[in-house]
């Protein structure tokens, strides 16, 4: 093979990675773009993350997050992964019940929800079994067979190629492991899902522009989330990574559900 | 919506509140760190878990009692019964009685329920301190030296309504019979029982002597 042929296959290989598209919400970006929009995104709501998501869920995601606890059965000196941990809320509540010989990692692409996520665990005082990694989730830097337990809240439809973030969660994984993924999804009932269009497409941007002055974040999160797998595909997705006895529970309808599955 | 992670929720709030009263709850708290009681109540749909720390966490629990019992390692203690057998709890010396009775399935460390019992019923919260913090030291001193007032008023009026009643039931309409009366006829039925007695005793002599 000439050089001159070499150099050619290699340009054309170039020119279908930067032609590769993927969806960021509504809209079709270029691959490689679709980590670093999202980033602004989060860049963009971390300091109103918390409040924002009291006022649009009515506090109810407290109630989705603590059903993902209870279901994960984390016990006393397990080593649990909460990728896109954001600021914390179940890093909070499993450093607790891992107690001082288990471990929580807190992973978050983003810099900043990292941050807001760090200083506000270190307000509650805890501080002796957390450690903060920024991560991909694609590409998670841990070693195999890692935790005993990995969750993700509301991070997998941010993700650009999340079958690659399932297959390198449960690499990390250990056999007898489990990964619970807490998304929102396809509400179960026409009329439910009539009024919840209606709720994120015409009321949640103005309640971002409102209290986080940034209506766009929030019209990227109604339209991502309609751009998300529905549950019987995600359910697909876990099985295709190696999950077994996958599983998943709607959660208020199906506005969120709660997928489950193991790796043994 | 899983209404029993709404129900620990609130559960896990007011526990955490209450033991926030109590200064010296945090020291009680200590021996309880790092254990776990769980509690399957027959009348409930899904078992309870306090997890002990600096502070208490409240889970719903998805599996069944044995299905749990399965993850003893000395730091857990678990509990199956029903409602109406709760209050019985707090006697240890029922325990034995109930497990055999098949009203209890304890397993683990029983002393994880007997610390967790103590530091609930050892909570001492001085209320109108409580109070104080939002109205001041004197609305609140005045508000509970009125309450006080009010219950033992209220007490005294208990206890005369009780006599007046006693003494119409028993005196002036003549329903019921006095105190005095209950304990004339019992110790009478008891003499009545002696003689009853007495009388079977010679009896039984009389035939065996014939």
């Amino acid at each position: 093979m000439s050089d001159t042929q070499s150099r050619d296959d290699a340009s054309q290989n170039m020119d279908e990675s930067v032609t590769e598209q993927t969806h960021f919400g509504f809209k079709q970006v270029d691959k490689s773009q679709k980590a670093s929009l999202v980033a602004n995104v989060f860049d963009s709501v971390a300091a109103k993350y918390d409040v924002m998501n009291d006022l649009m869920s009515f506090g109810v995601h407290r109630l989705w997050k603590r059903y993902t606890i209870d279901c994960a059965g984390v016990r006393a000196g397990h080593r649990v992964l909460d990728i896109a941990g954001g600021t914390g809320d179940l890093t909070a509540k499993f450093s607790r019940l891992v107690g001082p010989t288990g471990s929580v990692t807190l992973a978050d692409i983003n810099l900043s929800m990292l941050k807001v996520g760090r200083d506000k665990l270190r307000d509650q005082g805890l501080v002796s079994n957390i450690d903060y990694v920024q991560a991909d989730a694609e590409a998670l830097p841990f070693p195999d067979n890692s935790f005993d337990v990995v969750t993700m809240a509301f991070g997998l439809r941010n993700v650009t190629e999340k079958q690659n973030a399932l297959n390198s969660i449960y690499r990390v994984l250990k056999p007898g492991g489990r990964l619970l993924v807490l998304e929102f999804s396809k509400p179960a009932s026409e009329h439910l899902s009539k009024i919840y269009d209606m709720y994120s497409f015409h009321i949640l941007p103005r309640m971002g522009q409102m209290v986080a002055s940034d209506a766009e974040s929030y019209r990227y999160l109604a339209e991502s989330i309609r751009m998300h797998p529905d549950q019987e595909t995600l359910k697909g997705m876990f099985e295709q990574a190696g999950f077994e006895q996958c599983d998943y529970s709607n959660l208020t309808g199906g506005i969120v559900a709660l997928h489950r599955g193991y790796k043994f | 919506m899983p209404a029993a992670s709404l129900f620990t929720a609130t559960a896990e709030t007011l526990l955490n509140r209450l033991i926030a009263l109590d200064e010296d709850s945090a020291q009680r708290l200590v021996p309880l760190a790092g254990k776990r009681l769980s509690v399957f109540i027959e009348q409930l749909p899904v078992g309870i878990t306090l997890v002990f720390s600096t502070r208490i966490d409240v889970l719903a629990e998805p599996h069944s009692f044995e299905d749990v019992c399965v993850h003893q390692d000395g730091e857990s203690c678990f509990i199956k019964t029903s409602l109406d057998v709760l209050p019985s709890l707090t006697q240890t010396s029922q325990i034995t009685r109930l497990i055999r009775a098949d009203k209890l399935q304890l397993q683990g460390e029983l002393s994880i329920a007997q610390q967790t019992a103590a530091l609930f019923q050892q909570l001492d919260i001085d209320w109108e301190e409580q109070l104080a913090r939002y109205t001041g030291d004197v609305p609140a001193h005045e508000a509970f030296a009125s309450a006080q007032k009010f219950r033992q008023q209220f007490a005294a009026f208990g206890r005369r309504l009780q006599a007046g009643l006693g003494n119409a039931l028993t005196e002036e309409k003549d329903i019921a019979v006095s105190k005095l009366a209950v304990m004339h006829f019992n110790d009478e039925v008891d003499a009545l029982r002696d003689d009853v007695q007495r009388f079977e005793a010679r009896l039984s002599l009389l035939e065996k002597n014939q």
